[in-house]
């Protein structure tokens, strides 16, 4: 019998939003904060200890990567790492948004017929 | 309105605070962190907001963090501990056994629980060490040293054991040089390499005292012996060879 493959456990919020602000681009971390920061509208504010973590954790699990050292020109005060998506990375968050939709599309059903 | 000088205090404080996440955390992200933070006072001072606010969220959220990953690091160093004496309990296996099978071969306990103490040492210090750095041939270098050290370490106790002569306490200096050496590195690729190359160093100078100038020449001729030492050095030489590739590694 084949073996059945196993879906993908949820992302948690902190790793769903940094998955979403790499999308994009290698950003660094102050870039992915702010990117965050945009893409919920203000409504979730990420801390380094948050940010960093998360990254710590997504590194071991293969989602991102180090991308490079280097100086932004508008922020001129030292090298930065820069974080960017691995294909993995890429796979999981297209597979999260999927699992999204889904969950949605079920809800929508449900609250049509006034459950 | 935030200045400067506020950056700069409140940032020194973070560093401090950085201070407290565990090792392997801090090496990795610290200074990336402390980066984002003095970009966020900077933002606040750019739009001629105080600072204190700021802070505060940041000191309370860094804090959950620190308090996260130091509970994260002493799961997996109860795990890694659990491991390694599962590991070294398995090694003891060989002599035990072989103890059994071969005659003659009769280790009192005392013996065994020396011989666990330093396999589980050994194993620990390759588990602690080799993380340090993610590249493989790091991890390569630190295996091939620890494995070295102890076959040489445990050939030295076992000849000293025969031969009782004290000349031969020179090569647990080796064993020195390379901890004097690591320390001083402080386990960073490049500078492990030079401890590596002094270890292989030193190996030929006590090859020089105990065979040269002293004679002390155990079982076996000379030409033997002179091939095992020049199997450590290439060993030692190896490693460090290792920990240079790791170390252009870690630059690209």
């Amino acid at each position: 019998m084949a073996k059945k493959e196993a879906a993908p456990a949820p992302l948690t919020p902190a790793v769903l939003h940094i998955l979403l602000a790499l999308s994009t681009g290698e950003r660094h971390g102050y870039g992915i904060m702010k990117q965050v920061e945009a893409d919920s509208q203000g409504k979730v504010k990420m801390g380094p200890g948050t940010l960093y973590g998360s990254i710590g954790r997504m590194m071991e699990a293969g989602l991102v990567r180090e991308s490079d050292k280097r100086v932004d020109p508008e922020m001129d005060d030292g090298r930065r790492i820069y974080y960017e998506l691995t294909g993995v990375g890429r796979a999981a968050l297209g597979a999260e948004l999927k699992r999204y939709r889904g969950v949605v599309a079920v809800a929508e059903g449900r609250l049509a017929y006034g459950y | 309105m935030a200045t400067d000088v506020a950056v700069q205090r409140y940032r020194e404080w973070y560093l401090l605070l950085l201070r407290q996440y565990p090792q392997p955390f801090h090496d990795r992200f610290g200074e990336g962190m402390a980066q984002t933070f003095h970009d966020l006072c900077r933002e606040r001072r750019d739009a001629g907001r105080g600072l204190f606010g700021l802070a505060l969220w940041v000191f309370f959220e860094t804090l959950a963090g620190i308090v996260r990953e130091n509970t994260i690091h002493m799961t997996q160093m109860q795990k890694t501990v659990l491991r390694m004496a599962l590991v070294a309990l398995g090694l003891l296996m060989v002599p035990l056994i072989a103890s059994r099978l071969a005659p003659g071969w009769n280790w009192p306990v005392g013996t065994f629980v020396f011989t666990y103490v330093l396999f589980f040492g050994t194993g620990m210090a390759y588990a602690l060490i080799a993380r340090k750095m993610g590249a493989w041939a790091y991890k390569a270098g630190v295996g091939l040293a620890l494995v070295a050290g102890f076959v040489l370490g445990w050939a030295t106790m076992v000849h000293m054991s025969e031969t009782e002569n004290p000349v031969n306490l020179v090569y647990f200096g080796v064993l020195a040089v390379g901890a004097i050496g690591a320390a001083l590195a402080r386990l960073e690729a490049r500078r492990m390499a030079w401890a590596m190359y002094a270890m292989a160093a030193a190996l030929a100078v006590a090859w020089v005292i105990t065979q040269v100038l002293v004679s002390d020449t155990p079982a076996g001729p000379v030409w033997n012996v002179g091939v095992m030492h020049g199997g450590f050095v290439a060993l030692f030489a190896a490693a460090g060879l290792l920990f240079r590739r790791a170390s252009l590694a870690g630059l690209k």
